[in-house]
């Protein structure tokens, strides 16, 4: 494939690409994935995939979005098409090596740490999202990560829907609380600079 | 109102994903294995077109081949001859339906065969 190829690819948008992709054009999705594989890889991360295992999935969940591009409508973004692809896929792996029902059940480690919001320094979403519980962590990253609805994600895990509900509902709770003051200290710092 | 702020915010916190350092390797590593299960794919197809293209032909030959064209030579005879006083033009219907017709279907399969053959060379 030649430089100019490549240069054209990346000057085209993802529904283009993604009709370049189903009709067969392996770099057309090669520079999708360049474009979007971070997010994915991301989300599994905090999904609670380690590194290489949210690696893998997200490897698994690409190459099965190449085998069903012509699936994409363009309805939604490309990124969330995959990112859906990704969650479920991690979640049948979970299922698989049966890990899912240790993780559905409800957590309580690291309640203690959920309200000791730290003011003093900016807290991102990863190190927020690390006071939920597993449960709350999967139910929130796929509700508002992947963009399942509840019910969805209730089908995906396995789990009643009000389960679901209540672990989106002490996530969010968890961290709202933990956002908050980091919130409240920008505002601050802006004021102080104003 | 409050709610429906903070999920908006969670929803673009979820979007804005840091770019992971080895992003370009993990994206190269992805058209490796399409371009591989690509290769793969053809190279099934090439195999299946050539087995079934040597399986065709040899059917063909081991079928009584020989005779069956000496037989069917003699009721092409026959049927040219009862066509031809109905018809002057039958030498093309003939043609097919006697001994020539069983050449033409080995010729066919020895052109598909030489086909698959060639494109799996054209993968080598």
């Amino acid at each position: 494939m030649s430089g100019a190829t490549i240069s054209t690819y990346a000057s085209l948008h993802d529904v283009e690409l993604c009709a370049h992709a189903a009709a067969g054009e392996r770099r057309a999705f090669g520079e999708l994935v360049r474009r979007h594989g971070s997010a994915i890889r991301g989300l599994l991360r905090r999904m609670g995939a380690q590194g290489a295992e949210a690696d893998d999935v997200a490897q698994d969940a690409l190459l099965a979005a190449f085998e069903r591009i012509a699936e994409f409508r363009g309805e939604g973004t490309f990124a969330g098409w995959v990112k859906r692809i990704a969650a479920r896929q991690y979640l049948r792996r979970l299922q698989r090596e049966k890990r899912l029902a240790e993780l559905a059940v409800e957590g309580t480690d690291d309640e203690a740490d959920a309200t000791a919001g730290d003011a003093d320094h900016r807290i991102d979403l990863d190190e927020a999202l690390k006071v939920l519980s597993p449960a709350e962590r999967l139910c929130v990253s796929m509700c508002y990560g992947a963009g399942l609805s509840h019910g969805e994600a209730a089908e995906a895990l396995n789990l009643p829907l009000g389960t679901v509900k209540s672990h989106v509902k002490r996530g969010l709770e968890k961290l709202r609380a933990r956002l908050a003051p980091a919130e409240s200290a920008t505002a601050e710092g802006r004021r102080s600079n104003g | 109102m409050a709610e429906l702020d903070f999920e908006r915010r969670l929803e673009r916190l979820f979007m804005d994903a840091p770019e992971l350092p080895d992003a370009a390797a993990f994206a190269q590593r992805i058209e490796r294995k399409l371009d591989r299960g690509w290769n793969m794919r053809r190279w099934l197809i090439g195999a299946a077109g050539l087995t079934g293209g040597v399986i065709g032909a040899s059917q063909l030959f081991m079928s009584n081949l020989f005779e069956r064209v000496e037989t069917a030579e003699q009721s092409a005879r026959l049927v040219g001859q009862g066509l031809s006083r109905v018809s002057p033009s039958t030498d093309m219907v003939s043609a097919l339906s006697g001994g020539y017709g069983v050449w033409v279907a080995v010729a066919l399969a020895l052109a598909a065969m030489a086909y698959f053959a060639s494109r799996l060379i054209e993968e080598m």
